[in-house]
């Protein structure tokens, strides 16, 4: 059931992965984030006084503001900002914060498919760069669902187009700290299990979802890994900066 | 009233009444343990739901729908437009949802609600991808004339599951659509061919006398289902939503595939035994939604 | 996938070959022709009150006029932001909402600038609807309110003069009129006048409005007294 890829990839191969942090000076936090071509840079500024009208006073108020390559947003990049918004509000500690606004602005360089996906990384990736308390972090990947039912992850634009499915998700990462057994295992799935986002586009059926569950979350693995990875290794320069 | 003594310290009403406001969560999670709602549901149950087709005299197609007291009106309006080049015999739909200042205490005039869009995007997204109409029964002349559908649903009452209650009243719509008898005349302009003319003296040919309603295959129909703990409640009241936070919608047709399985954010609670929850309970809410759309048909086409 | 809305190619209604003409159902110098509906010329289309409409709203009413049809939701009272400084009078904000479906043409949205004066005119002819609503909504939110209001509105087509015109009426009217009252008190609260009108004739249709008011204000009350009696069960 092995499929060919146009750029040479196995259906679970990821397009290479790059990261980099504190790109933005005038920012909080930043960073850009690619996945083959795609390319987003997301900054954080806040958390400033005070919170958006409608907005619970009691908690941190978090902003998405969505920048498209050219042009206006529309419905799409409202949905995109919706998303991302309650996405990055559920992996944050809103309570430490309470009646400050942060925002997270987002400027798409390159779309060349899993443009949402590649934003919550990115996203998730400058929030750890301007200091923002979280929970955990966030992975994301997209799932899609070829004709004949097989999974192929981190498709380009091209091979969006030609799917019969796809699925963004959000899964948190490992924690490598000790935690309280309650909270590491939710009903005796441990807790990189859970979904935190997820979005499909097109039909399929339950079990092809369920599929699409699995291939990502083995893959949200590396994922996770390469996340840790990249934001350790740039913590000594962090450091001399403050000293 | 149907609120059951949960909280055995609290003996009247009013204090009652100030406990659910004061620790809203602890007023509900004391219900749940109980396995029942503040409004007497069971957790896994949607609140009464009805349909009434034909409520706007003005549409060609419309449908009332209400879940609980979330009510939404969707109606369908046909125009006419060139089709485009790349496809010359498909029909277009144009989806808009609305959200007036006099839906929900939150929408103020002048400042459009944030969710509009959002629930705009996906009901399109819902039904363009279900493949419940083809598009291809919207043309009327190839390359020349094909039907616009502009379906635009207002939401009256905003009481939570507007999504629910927005794809329930839009595909409603669509089952009550009646397209209009037209004919092409010398301009190339589509005309209306009126009830008076139909008959006799016809300089024109009707174009679409075979074609006054739309076949719907896979109608998709969702519930929106709330995680909080290990508890799954369906159909949340805009109380329950404002409070707990984690929601999911799925989508399945009415052959049981899923269209969309959405989780915006939320805690991550949604692991695989859950996710087969929430698709167990719409799967049953599947059928019922299916039997009310048919009662309200068959109501109409007694009529 | 060619079903999104955005940057649709231009859309028109088919319209039938034949215009309509005035004369359909209006001849001009007579007296013995019918108007669309069946009514009498001064006899008002059924009306229908329902409150409590919206559940999430502080109070709100359903108005039926024939096929004109109406939601009035009131929120508040609520603090206003705007006063920076102690007040001793509140505000009543209104804003009026009219469906894309609403007219027999597909309506623009209504952020359109250039179509909003459009959008007024449409709305014209059931604006008497919507401030009756308007009034019942405020009772159902217990607000505190001199006298409930009640608006009716006559056409004049030629020598008649025809209350409660429906819009296929009102686009050959001559002249218009409005009046909102509040009919215990005998106080006229709104009175807009448009067109040609003798000033017998305006009499004539002041009277006729004022009658047809009081008599809506029957039906307004009625349906508060239902509704509050309802809830006392």
């Amino acid at each position: 059931m092995e499929t060919d890829r146009d750029d040479g990839r196995s259906p679970s191969q990821l397009r290479p992965l790059s990261c980099a942090r504190n790109v933005l000076h005038r920012a909080h936090g930043s960073a850009s984030w690619s996945q083959g071509d795609t390319k987003v840079l997301a900054a954080v500024y806040g958390p400033k006084a005070g919170t958006k009208k409608n907005e619970n006073p009691e908690k941190a108020c978090i902003e998405v503001i969505w920048k498209p390559k050219t042009g206006q947003i529309g419905k799409l990049e409202k949905e995109f900002e919706m998303i991302l918004k309650r996405t990055l509000q559920s992996i944050c500690i809103l309570t430490l914060n309470p009646n400050t606004t942060t925002s997270i602005i987002v400027q798409v360089v390159n779309d060349d498919g899993a443009l949402l996906v590649c934003a919550i990384n990115a996203a998730c990736a400058a929030l750890v760069d301007a200091g923002i308390p979280m929970k955990h972090l966030a992975v994301a990947i997209c799932c899609c669902l070829a004709e004949g039912g097989y999974v192929i992850l981190d498709p380009t634009k091209l091979e969006e187009q030609k799917m019969r499915g796809f699925a963004y998700l959000v899964f948190p990462n490992s924690v490598v700290s000790v935690l309280p057994e309650g909270l590491s295992h939710v009903e005796g799935e441990p807790m990189e299990h859970g979904i935190i986002t997820s979005v499909t586009h097109g039909v399929m059926s339950v079990e092809e979802y369920l599929k699409c569950l699995e291939r990502g979350r083995a893959a949200s693995t590396k994922l996770s890994d390469f996340l840790r990875r990249s934001l350790q290794s740039q913590l000594p320069s962090d450091s001399s900066k403050a000293a | 009233m149907g609120v059951p003594d949960a909280s055995g310290d609290l003996s009247s009403e009013m204090e009652v009444d100030a406990f659910r406001h004061l620790f809203p969560l602890r007023y509900f999670e004391r219900h749940l343990s109980e396995s029942i709602r503040p409004d007497a549901r069971p957790l896994g149950r949607a609140r009464d739901t009805t349909l009434a087709l034909g409520a706007v005299a003005s549409a060609h197609g419309s449908a009332l729908a209400k879940i609980g007291s979330t009510t939404m009106l969707a109606a369908i309006k046909m125009e006419v437009m060139i089709p485009s080049t790349e496809s010359p015999d498909e029909g277009c739909i144009a989806i808009d949802f609305h959200m007036p200042p006099i839906c929900s205490p939150i929408v103020r005039p002048g400042r459009p609600a944030e969710a509009a869009p959002v629930i705009s995007k996906q009901l399109s997204d819902t039904i363009s991808s279900s493949g419940m109409i083809n598009l291809k029964e919207l043309s009327l002349v190839s390359g020349k004339a094909a039907w616009m559908a502009y379906l635009d649903i207002y939401c009256l009452d905003a009481d939570g599951a507007l999504f629910d209650a927005a794809l329930l009243s839009a595909v409603a719509a669509f089952s009550h659509l009646q397209i209009p008898i037209v004919s092409l005349n010398d301009d190339g302009k589509i005309v209306l061919v009126s009830e008076e003319d139909e008959g006799a003296k016809l300089e024109k040919e009707p174009v679409n006398k075979e074609k006054r309603k739309l076949k719907l295959s896979s109608i998709p129909f969702s519930l929106t289902c709330i995680l909080h703990k290990n508890y799954i409640l369906a159909d949340p009241t805009a109380e329950e939503e404002s409070i707990m936070e984690t929601l999911v919608t799925v989508v399945l047709d009415s052959s049981a595939r899923l269209v969309s399985f959405y989780k915006p954010g939320g805690s991550f609670l949604a692991n695989t035994s859950a996710v087969q929850d929430c698709v167990a309970l719409t799967r049953q809410r599947v059928k019922e939604l299916q039997e009310i759309l048919d009662e309200a048909i068959s109501g109409m086409e007694i009529d | 996938m060619a079903s999104t809305g955005g940057g649709a190619p231009g859309t028109y209604t088919p319209t039938p070959t034949k215009k309509t003409q005035r004369s359909s159902f209006f001849s001009d110098s007579d007296v013995d022709w019918l108007r669309p509906d069946g009514r009498g010329f001064h006899q008002c289309r059924p009306a229908f009150f329902r409150t409590g409409a919206v559940n999430s709203a502080a109070g709100s009413a359903y108005a039926e006029f024939g096929n004109t049809k109406v939601i009035v939701s009131v929120f508040g009272p609520r603090e206003s932001k705007k006063a920076m400084v102690y007040s001793d009078v509140g505000r009543l904000n209104c804003n009026v909402s009219c469906t894309t479906f609403a007219t027999p043409v597909r309506g623009l949205g209504s952020d359109n600038k250039e179509f909003s004066s459009m959008l007024h005119k449409a709305l014209e002819g059931d604006l008497p609807v919507v401030i009756s609503c308007a009034s019942l909504a405020l009772a159902d939110a217990g607000i505190m309110m001199y006298d409930l209001v009640a608006g009716v509105s006559v056409s004049c087509l030629g020598r008649n003069l025809i209350i409660d015109p429906i819009l296929e009426e009102e686009n050959f009217q001559d002249g218009s009129l409005m009046i909102t009252c509040m009919p215990s008190r005998y106080e006229v609260t709104q009175l807009s006048i448009t067109g040609e009108w003798s000033t017998a004739k305006l009499n004539e249709a002041m009277q006729l409005c004022l009658d047809a008011c009081s008599k809506l204000d029957k039906i307004m009350r009625a349906c508060l007294k239902e509704a509050a009696s309802a809830s006392l069960d």
